[in-house]
């Protein structure tokens, strides 16, 4: 993990989870698997603490713990995981999603279990089925089965996941007899029942809780509700699978770079290939399983009927495009299509890296960016005769990148001393270590932007808690039943300028949250290329 | 003195001239120059001396010029214009004239001069001052090296690689001529690809009619007459490049028929304009994806994020 990640992270588990947790969390990632004993000892905080901390990053999944590496007599060893903590900077994202494809539910459900990290599936359903009601109007309530099923259609399509059972765990149901207690750490997808229902028996409706209730509900939102009824399903312990978001995610960004570059239809064609292949290929795969042009026309939506021979234009319209989105792989069937998935990831991480130079040194340096990369390796003359620039500024634009680092020297000697007026100095650009350098910079300005913004709540926080108290005994006073002039008289004790600062406040706070968010389409981009390249050199 | 002798001396004198004359018209049927055997062959009754005598006797009356080739000597006829360019020069400006005339016209340094000639710099200079003020050659300043002269016959064209060819008038790169040609080209490619996409005929059609050949576009540069100097397709090709790596354009090749208006070698390049894949990034709708002073801004330092100018200017945007 780089400086920059753990900074990150540890913000990250600051925000969420408190400072203990991040000075535990932030430990561990720099030092790696360590016993409890360590830890206790070189962090310098008291046994309980540190346990507690362990146990809530566990939870999350943030953390795993195998036997010691010594020998199976040595103490457990727990490691924590950069890029699971690193995960809790796109769970809007994550939510945002689930309730565009599964509407108020799936969010919910997606919501909580961000929350809570491992959540049975009957507690899931009871606390999302109150949830709803709470927003239902009165006399209304939310059916247990209708929660249910949208939990299994998040199941089937693998949105969500069973955590695997611990090594050494009392197990009601174990999934793998036979497995010895491994010291490698085991994926979900590891256990052949990983995306199975379970059959549990919840029937009820949500319980709408009342107000005088509010108070109560705060204190035992953190803690797990101690349900002494069971449904079947102890033991059964379900996670977000973040993975199955991202290939979303992927499948979004092609087809909205094929919708931009060519046209509507296009980019419908692609995502009707893509659902297709949801889940024949593999999360690593280069390009989709084969697709012949009679199933694409099958399956298109029933909106868009358009003929066959046009879908077939279409089709080598797409096939012959620059961008190579989509492949031709065989004759038959009319034609097999494949969705080349790499090559995409790589033309969209090269867009970012291009669009990352124009707006930062300009258009003419974007096109000195652009020719490199395209012709790879130029002397100073080929570039400015190129791209037509004259030679003073390109020279100047040129050295500019250079010490940024997003362009690369070459020296090739022409005798055996690197006399410099006998070697030839090419410039280039290398992808693959610029892309991940972006990266390293975007997660430095997410860290960026969150420390002003707790910088900007420090600064205001007496407005804040000011304003808080304003508001609790405005709630109060409206309970208790007060006549108008009292409320104005309350509501005054905050002045003009203040409120005016107070909305300032909250308009800086929304835009570095949205900023976060952005950045974080750009990370999750160069990540992806970054691990799409990692595999396919492998 | 015997009759013998006298009448030795006077055919001697005549055959002299007979041989210039003779010579010469050998020189004439062989414009490209004549050697030692060819005059032998021609003559065989010729004594080598008076051969080499007749030569010598040409030379110095500058008719004839000495070459040397991979077989021998050779001598060329000298042409009557340049023989009297020549009158009044002496033998060094000759040679320097010569070596200028060999360079053709990408033109010679100076320096380049004095090492063929092996003449010294002062009268090297004095020379080439005298040939320039003969309007016998002219000195080019090259556009690579803008201290550098080079020096090519008055009446030559400097090569392109000279001057820089169209994109440079006097030394100086035109850059706005430059930037105004790439706008041309670009908005004339967009309202084609517009039009064809306003047609809402099937894709391949539409595909096929936003593309421009390279000609069309130079024929239109020629109509819209902003350029002063001619262009030729490859310039204009140079220009629809750029645009390619500005990324607003892109480039296929298509076999053509030769003969086909445009074709070169039997293809032909096409252009398209196109729209940008994604969106400018993320990263860079932050201050910090611009900021100059990135590297420098830590938690606790001078810059940080607490006290960052841009943020503050951002935010309050």
């Amino acid at each position: 993990m780089t400086a920059q990640e753990v900074r990150l992270c540890g913000l990250l588990l600051r925000e969420h989870f408190g400072e203990v947790v991040e000075k535990v969390g932030t430990h561990l990632l720099r030092s790696g698997a360590q016993n409890l004993r360590t830890i206790i000892h070189e962090t310098g905080l008291p046994l309980d603490l540190v346990k507690k901390s362990l146990c809530v990053l566990v939870q999350h999944g943030a953390c795993n713990f195998r036997s010691g590496r010594k020998g199976p007599g040595c103490p457990t060893e727990y490691q924590a995981s950069g890029d699971r903590i690193l995960r809790i900077l796109r769970y809007p994202r994550y939510i945002y999603t689930a309730k565009t494809l599964y509407g108020d539910t799936g969010e919910l459900i997606i919501e909580e279990l961000l929350q809570r990290g491992h959540m049975t599936m009957s507690s899931t359903v009871k606390t999302v089925a109150d949830r709803l009601t709470q927003n239902m109007e009165e006399g209304r309530s939310m059916d247990y089965s209708e929660v249910t099923s949208a939990f299994s259609k998040l199941v089937e399509t693998q949105f969500l996941q069973r955590c695997p059972p611990m090594g050494g765990a009392r197990n009601t149901k174990d999934t793998t007899p036979g497995t010895p207690a491994s010291t490698a750490l085991l994926t979900p997808e590891s256990f052949p029942d990983c995306y199975k229902v379970p059959h549990i028996t919840l029937i009820g409706r949500g319980k709408r809780r009342h107000s005088s209730d509010d108070g109560e509900d705060q204190k035992s939102a953190k803690k797990a509700k101690m349900d002494p009824e069971t449904h079947g399903d102890e033991g059964i312990y379900w996670q977000v699978n973040f993975e199955r978001f991202h290939l979303h995610f992927r499948d979004q960004a092609v087809i909205s770079a094929v919708a931009n570059k060519l046209d509507q239809t296009c980019s419908e064609i692609v995502r009707t290939m893509l659902r297709m292949s949801e889940v024949t290929t593999s999360p690593s795969a280069t390009c989709t399983k084969p697709l012949s042009a009679n199933e694409i026309f099958r399956s298109l939506p029933a909106s868009y009927n358009i003929l066959r021979p046009i879908l077939d234009q279409y089709l080598t319209l797409l096939v012959d495009d620059p961008m190579e989105f989509v492949g031709k792989a065989g004759e038959s069937g009319g034609g097999m299509f494949v969705v080349n998935l790499h090559r995409a990831l790589a033309n969209l991480a090269r867009a970012t890296l291009e669009s990352a130079v124009q707006e930062r040194f300009g258009s003419r340096s974007a096109r000195i960016f652009r020719l490199l990369l395209r012709k790879r390796h130029l002397e100073q003359k080929q570039v400015e005769d190129f791209a037509m620039i004259p030679a003073k500024e390109a020279k100047d634009m040129l050295y500019t990148l250079l010490s940024q680092n997003l362009v690369q020297l070459q020296e090739i000697p022409k005798t055996p001393d690197y006399a410099p007026s006998r070697t030839f100095y090419l410039y280039t650009v290398n992808q693959l270590p610029t892309a991940r350098m972006l990266l390293q910079n975007c997660y430095k300005t997410v860290a960026n932007l969150i420390e002003r913004r707790l910088f900007e709540t420090k600064e205001s926080k007496r407005l804040l808690e000011k304003s808080q108290r304003i508001e609790a005994i405005l709630a109060s006073l409206q309970v208790s039943g007060a006549e108008p002039e009292q409320l104005t008289e309350v509501e005054e004790m905050i002045t003009a300028p203040e409120k005016q600062q107070l909305e300032s406040l909250r308009l800086h706070i929304n835009k570095l949250d949205s900023a976060e968010n952005q950045v974080d389409e750009t990370m999750f981009l160069l990540e992806a290329y970054v691990s799409s390249t990692a595999t396919s050199t492998a | 003195v015997t009759d013998e002798d006298k009448s030795s001396e006077t055919t001697s004198v005549f055959d002299c001239y007979y041989l210039f004359f003779w010579i010469r018209e050998l020189c004439q049927q062989f414009p490209h120059g004549i050697t030692d055997q060819v005059i032998q062959n021609d003559m065989p009754h010729l004594e080598p001396q008076q051969r080499a005598a007749a030569i010598n006797k040409l030379l110095s009356l500058g008719q004839l010029d000495l070459l040397r080739n991979s077989s021998g000597l050779l001598y060329r006829m000298k042409d009557a214009q340049s023989a009297s360019k020549m009158k009044g020069s002496d033998n060094q400006e000759k040679l320097v004239y010569q070596i200028i005339e060999d360079a053709g016209n990408k033109g010679i340094w100076s320096r380049d001069i004095r090492f063929k000639s092996n003449l010294p710099l002062t009268e090297i200079n004095k020379i080439l001052k005298n040939l320039e003020s003969k309007k016998l050659i002219k000195a080019v300043k090259s556009v690579a090296a803008s201290k550098k002269k080079v020096y090519m016959l008055y009446n030559l064209q400097p090569d392109r690689s000279v001057t820089g060819g169209a994109w440079y008038s006097d030394q100086d790169f035109e850059s706005e001529f430059v930037e105004v040609l790439n706008q041309q080209c670009f908005k004339f490619l967009q309202t084609k690809a517009d039009m064809s996409r306003d047609s809402k005929q099937s894709p391949m059609v539409q595909r096929n009619s936003s593309f421009a050949t390279s000609h069309e576009v130079w024929k239109y540069i020629c109509e819209l007459g902003i350029s002063k100097v001619d262009l030729s397709m490859d310039d204009i090709e140079t220009i629809l490049n750029t645009l390619i790596y500005d990324g607003k354009v892109e480039m296929t090749v298509i076999a053509a028929k030769e003969g086909t208006v445009g074709s070169v070698d039997g293809q032909m390049k096409l252009y398209r304009g196109v729209n940008p894949v994604i969106q400018p990034t993320g990263l860079v709708k932050t201050p910090c994806g611009l900021c100059p002073v990135f590297d420098d801004c830590h938690e606790g330092g001078e810059i940080s994020p607490s006290n960052c100018i841009y943020m503050t200017e951002w935010l309050d945007f």
